[in-house]
């Protein structure tokens, strides 16, 4: 199973997907393209720890977080 | 869940009541979104990062485009230094995430940002002079003279 996690206010909302399963991932991309759309970045990390911003729907990604646009504070 | 408790606190087993009260605090701060926000940044963090905020409460990121160094401490504003070769800060910046993130959340949100788009991210920050306070003890890098 593949996550996709939404910071939000109440720290975060988790949305499983089976990347096998061809609905599932459709709704996984969708979400995706919504959700960038709003101006959330979205990224993963590598086993080594590392960070990775993703412009595009990877099904490969084990998990996905997005969080919202970065305005000055 | 609390008439519950008014109804259970005139029983007579206090100490009964006294441990699921307990096990409710227990389970509703664990799941508060600041407990959420802290156990999810401290998933993404690295080995290295993950010892230091745990031991001071902030972490130290490597910018990905200047490779300055950037401490993140434990706070939803103003919390980003910009820090030079000791470790002393430059400049403290502010750029959050929209809406009412928990802290957690906001630290991994700006880690992210400083490892893969620095520029983007100072672009939108305010600016502040540094806080007078030296770092917290033993958060400066150790500076090893060679004897040669």
């Amino acid at each position: 199973m593949a996550t996709h996690i939404v910071m939000d206010h109440t720290g975060d909302r988790r949305h499983q997907f089976d990347p096998q399963d061809a609905s599932e991932l459709a709704e996984a991309e969708t979400r995706f393209k919504e959700l960038t759309g709003l101006g959330f970045t979205a990224a993963t990390r590598t086993a080594a720890g590392e960070t990775l911003k993703v412009a595009s729907f990877d099904p490969t990604a084990e998990e996905t977080l997005f969080f919202p646009r970065l305005v000055g504070g | 869940m609390g008439l519950l408790f008014r109804n259970w606190r005139r029983s007579t087993d206090p100490p009964r009541f006294r441990t699921v009260r307990a096990l409710y605090n227990i389970v509703r701060t664990s799941n508060s979104p600041e407990a959420r926000g802290r156990r999810l940044l401290r998933r993404w963090l690295s080995e290295g990062q993950l010892a230091q905020f745990d031991a001071f409460n902030f972490f130290d990121v490597i910018g990905c485009h200047t490779a300055r160094r950037y401490r993140i401490y434990y706070a939803t504003s103003a919390n980003v230094e910009e820090l030079d070769e000791v470790g002393c800060p430059l400049m403290r910046y502010c750029f959050i995430p929209m809406g009412y993130l928990a802290p957690g959340d906001v630290m991994l949100a700006q880690k992210i940002a400083l490892e893969t788009e620095e520029l983007a991210a100072l672009e939108v920050a305010n600016r502040f002079p540094p806080k007078a306070q030296r770092p917290a003890q033993g958060s400066r890098p150790q500076i090893v003279r060679s004897s040669a």
